[in-house]
């Protein structure tokens, strides 16, 4: 019998991945781990953790959905046999190896879509409420937020301005098609079971 | 963590700096670092007594995880600056003790630990080459051998990062540059976990940017010890 492959996966890309699995993409079923686990990583490694172990003792069949999160997310993957996306983050994912490096040598911002109508929660938490430390702290090393559109949900165009009046930092859209992200899950999925 | 320094209310500066450093109060950290100076404490002193604690101070309370991700980096963001505050009075261009070249190694964009290891290279007395982020193994090599650096310093922040300094340590074993130049490595993912050191061909490492000057001071006489017995 084949086994179901679960996608362990960060709440940042729900939308994309039940987008790949509704266009046949991808196959099996799909867990979110809630997004703002990336800003405690000892949690989320011991909750990812937790979740391996209990899919492993279920029989699943695991891809791991996450960049380098966390300290030991490489040995999470091996010690389960879980594929893991080849990605350092899930902004990496979407837009391949070479498109992201170009963004980071211009110092851009990347802003994700789930992560876009998060912005100030997460924001406001990391620098303060006060907008001068933020723009002090962004405009040092950042040039422009650049947000990934990846075609499922409208741009949000409200937060996004917000976000760019709360930094300093213009914004500007890029287009971003989910085949990138498709051929990292499948190479990820044909892993799986390999790096025990 | 104490705080002691000849002539000068060390103990209760680096409080207060350490207070603003993780309440993100980056003005408040400013003026103390300020008011240290203004007071007459020379800068050597609110680097030994005051700043360093409090960086020391930091890295134990994130390792313990009673901060955040995100005041971890604004905090040694503010260390960055209170640093940089210090600094002009430390340089001393008659007394380099070498050249050190550093960057982020392949695909790792954590350029903030590197900076502060820089400048604290600088204020101890090395002349830096930084080379920035996501710097490829053949061109921290080749700016060590223009230069002639003895110590090499890559970072990565991750583990993932962390792996591709292999392919450093095996171009300069390539290269038969193994017994020349000695390969420092450091960021986050190294305090985390410390077998990584030896994974990826690493000389030797320092927890924190304090002890930047002192692991690349060993590094270098090592190189040049070997080259002397050969």
């Amino acid at each position: 019998m084949t086994r179901e492959t679960v996608w362990l996966a960060c709440g940042v890309l729900r939308e994309e991945l039940t987008r790949l699995r509704h266009d046949g993409g991808i196959d099996g079923k799909l867990t979110f781990l809630d997004s703002l686990l990336h800003m405690n990583p000892p949690l989320l490694e011991s909750t990812l953790s937790e979740e391996l172990r209990r899919r492993r003792e279920e029989g699943d069949r695991i891809v791991l959905v996450y960049g380098d999160c966390c300290a030991g997310m490489l040995d999470l993957a091996r010690e389960s046999g879980a594929g893991r996306v080849d990605a350092i983050n899930c902004a990496q994912l979407l837009l391949g190896r070479k498109r992201y490096r170009e963004l980071m040598r211009e110092e851009a911002f990347l802003v994700l879509p789930e992560w876009a109508e998060r912005w100030e929660e997460v924001m406001t938490d990391a620098l303060g409420p006060d907008p001068a430390t933020a723009r002090e702290l962004l405009g040092e090393h950042r040039s422009v937020l650049v947000y990934l559109d990846t075609g499922i949900v409208p741009v949000p165009e409200v937060q996004m301005e917000a976000f760019s009046a709360y930094s300093g930092l213009p914004w500007r859209v890029e287009r971003v098609r989910l085949e990138t992200a498709l051929a990292g899950l499948l190479e990820a999925e044909a892993r799986e079971g390999d790096e025990t | 963590m104490s705080s002691s320094g000849a002539g000068c209310d060390c103990e209760g500066l680096y409080r207060q700096l350490l207070d603003a450093m993780i309440n993100a109060n980056r003005a408040r950290a400013a003026e103390v670092v300020e008011s240290a100076l203004a007071g007459g404490i020379p800068p050597a002193e609110v680097i030994t007594h005051i700043l360093d604690p409090a960086i020391v101070e930091l890295g134990t309370r994130w390792e313990g995880e009673s901060i955040s991700l995100a005041q971890n980096f604004i905090a040694s963001k503010i260390a960055e600056d209170a640093l940089l505050r210090c600094l002009p009075d430390r340089e001393d261009p008659d007394c380099r003790k070498g050249v050190a070249v550093i960057g982020n190694i392949e695909d790792d964009f954590h350029s903030l630990g590197r900076r502060t290891v820089g400048l604290f290279l600088g204020a101890a007395g090395w002349q830096v080459v930084d080379l920035g982020n996501d710097v490829p193994a053949e061109q921290f090599l080749e700016k060590a051998l223009e230069v002639g650096a003895r110590v090499i310093g890559v970072s990565a922040m991750m583990q993932t990062t962390a792996i591709n300094i292999k392919k450093l340590r095996e171009l300069i074993d390539r290269e038969g540059e193994r017994d020349h130049i000695k390969l420092a490595v450091g960021g986050a993912v190294f305090n985390w976990r410390p077998e990584l050191v030896t994974e990826v061909g690493g000389d030797g490492t320092t927890r924190n940017a304090i002890g930047a000057d002192q692991l690349f001071t060993a590094l270098q006489e090592q190189a040049l010890a070997r080259e002397l017995s050969s």
